[in-house]
């Protein structure tokens, strides 16, 4: 079956409609009574669009994207864990470190030569490090280089 | 003539040493935003919102580095044009049509620097149709009510997806989910809390700057990765300058016409510069017919084009400065900015804020000077760092973009925020919804319940007063020409579009 995406779509935004909408009918009255507007008018009326929007997406959906599929998916993915992980470590083992890490990974995986991508993450690093701490004064994280 | 006097306050705002230094290192930056592939100019000025907000800079030089970034990056669509055959924007896809066979002929210095004369006086025409526009329609604006806004703003959704739009539906569904994510929070008039599921860094809803740059950044990450395009493409060589005054003279006419036609296009909502560069370079070729060689190198070929989407990149600003809506995706992140500098956009900005407004108007037209005179000794620079390749270029702006986000708030919640923005917005944008209503839908939505509400309690709960006016009636019947015109009429303008194309790149 073709628009197999776009069906999907529209039954998440479906789901997420309906939820949406059912959230909004379980807020207590605000402090004063009901007035014409209140805080659940206007979510109401959105979640009454997004379902006539699902409900199109599903009878009339769009022909099928490509999607990626082996090893550009697990590429995709290496690529959102490195960005979470970089997340992760920026705090505790700092800036340069992490960033060197990240940005070396991600250059590498995008086909630069490891060395290459490595020193790029250093050199990258170290220039926006001294531009932001000594250059602009915003303190990024000093992490493991505590004494830098 | 106040205008001039205001204009001439602007000039007084946007020439001090301070402000002329952030408008040079925008137009420089913009200039390369422009030019890489894959950092498109929304996707520039969104990176640099962090930054320009951290550095704590005063709102009319935020504004004034920002507008410099998106004047300098219209410029620097081109160069990638002319040089890879890769637009680096939309709006640069004609220019390839005569700028790249003029490169493989040996003349890309002559395609560089006829474009950047070119760009200078689409944007000098823009920015002048601009000045004239801008405050007699903000003083039209000061009549709207709240049920008028609220119509504007559905004209506004409605006209985005552009009269080139695919499927009207799916821009729908994309204004509803970013109206939806502005919703959470606590509600400003009640006090209520929507969505926070009790998360304390949810309480003043989601910042739409990590959205933004989680949208635009991230996922134009991923989608690089996906491509492998992390090579890059091979160039053609420079060479040297052999433009010749006449050769300049002779094209004056196409600019002008290039110029006018772009900013009407850039005006009108859902058009856009991608709108106004295709009409200019059509219509010359109707003006001109044998005369030229048009897709085989013509200079007037390259002239066109780039007069048009210049020239509609400064008449995109006249509904984002005067009514707060915003045409096009680089136009709805310069507002982001301004919202979050605490500007109400609107008309009665050119009031209350008439520095910041008529200042960023003045460096709009210092802005292109700038642009004209590092374009034509520059150009060198420029295409050298064109020639770093994506693999190494991606992952640092990608750095930047956290380095932004964190600064603000010096949280790593954001910026997991952020990255499920970005892989969201990569699915999204598989999917074909497209990106730019999501971030409308985000910045416009608590104003859009606002004037509801306020409609809504004048009337003393009568929905129909949101029609009731005929300011009112135009504006639904225009919001319901922009949802279902574009169905009729955009597999036509496509595949002219695309006849005129060819084998031309398909840009998303």
């Amino acid at each position: 079956m073709t628009g197999m995406g776009d069906r999907i779509l529209g039954l998440c935004l479906l789901v997420l409609a309906v939820a949406y909408g059912w959230v909004a009918q379980q807020w207590p009255e605000p402090f004063g009574g009901a007035e014409g507007v209140g805080p659940e008018t206007f979510p109401t009326m959105l979640a009454i669009v997004l379902v006539v929007g699902s409900l199109y997406l599903m009878i009339k959906p769009d022909a099928d994207a490509r999607w990626p599929v082996g090893k550009s998916a697990l590429e995709l993915v290496i690529s959102i864990i490195v960005l979470v992980v970089y997340a992760l470590l920026l705090e505790p083992l700092g800036f340069i470190i992490s960033t060197t890490l990240a940005v070396g990974v991600l250059s590498w995986r995008m086909g630069a030569p490891p060395k290459g991508s490595f020193v790029t993450g250093l050199v990258s690093a170290v220039v926006v490090f001294g531009l932001f701490n000594y250059g602009l004064s915003l303190s990024l994280p000093n992490g493991l280089l505590g004494g830098f | 003539m106040e205008t001039i006097g205001f204009l001439m306050d602007g000039f007084a705002v946007a020439l001090t040493p301070y402000n002329l230094m952030f408008a040079l290192f925008g137009a420089f930056v913009g200039t390369l935003i422009g030019c890489l592939p894959g950092l498109g100019p929304a996707n520039g000025v969104a990176i640099l919102i962090p930054l320009a907000f951290t550095l704590g800079l005063p709102p009319e030089t935020a504004m004034i580095l920002l507008t410099s970034v998106y004047a300098g990056a219209m410029y620097g669509g081109r160069i990638s044009s002319i040089l890879l055959n890769i637009p680096g924007d939309e709006p640069a896809m004609m220019t390839c049509l005569d700028g790249y066979p003029m490169a493989q002929q040996g003349r890309a210095a002559d395609a560089l620097a006829i474009s950047a004369i070119a760009s200078f006086a689409g944007s000098l025409i823009g920015t002048i149709g601009l000045i004239m526009l801008a405050p007699v329609l903000a003083r039209f604006a000061l009549t709207f009510g709240p049920a008028e806004y609220f119509a504007l703003f559905l004209l506004a959704f409605a006209t985005l997806g552009g009269i080139t739009g695919k499927n009207p539906m799916k821009t729908v569904i994309a204004a509803t989910l970013g109206i939806m994510i502005s919703t959470v929070g606590i509600d400003i008039s009640t006090g209520t809390q929507r969505y926070t599921g009790g998360v304390l860094e949810l309480y003043e809803g989601i910042d739409f700057i990590l959205a933004i740059v989680g949208l635009f950044a991230i996922s134009e990450l991923l989608f690089f990765v996906e491509a492998r395009m992390g090579k890059g493409r091979s160039k053609v060589k420079v060479g040297k300058l052999t433009l010749s005054f006449k050769e300049i003279v002779s094209t004056i006419p196409t600019q002008l016409r290039g110029g006018v036609l772009g900013f009407i296009a850039g005006v009108l909502p859902g058009a856009g510069a991608s709108l106004g560069s295709f009409i200019s370079y059509t219509l010359e070729k109707s003006v001109l017919g044998k005369k030229g060689r048009f897709g085989e190198g013509d200079i007037r070929g390259v002239v066109a084009p780039e007069a048009g989407n210049n020239g509609a990149a400064s008449g995109a600003l006249v509904p984002m400065l005067t009514l707060g809506v915003p045409g096009s995706g680089t136009t709805a992140v310069l507002l982001a900015m301004l919202i979050s500098l605490n500007i109400t956009p609107g008309p009665l900005m050119f009031t209350q804020n008439a520095d910041i407004v008529w200042g960023v108007i003045a460096a709009l037209l210092i802005g292109n000077v700038l642009l004209l005179v590092l374009n034509i000794p520059m150009i060198g620079v420029f295409v050298r760092l064109l020639s770093v390749p994506p693999m190494y270029l991606l992952p640092i702006v990608t750095m930047v973009a956290f380095v932004g986000i964190y600064s603000i708030s010096h949280s790593t919640f954001d910026l997991y925020f952020m990255i499920v923005f970005g892989v969201g917005g990569f699915i999204l944008r598989k999917l074909e919804i497209p990106m730019v209503p999501i971030i409308l839908g985000l910045l416009l939505g608590p104003e859009m319940e606002k004037n509801l509400g306020h409609a809504l309690i004048l009337s003393d709960g009568d929905w129909t007063t949101l029609w009731s006016s005929p300011l009112a009636i135009g504006l639904w019947l225009v919001a319901g020409l922009g949802l279902v015109l574009p169905p009729l009429f955009g597999p036509l303008l496509r595949r002219r579009m695309r006849s005129a194309i060819k084998e031309g790149p398909v840009s998303d």
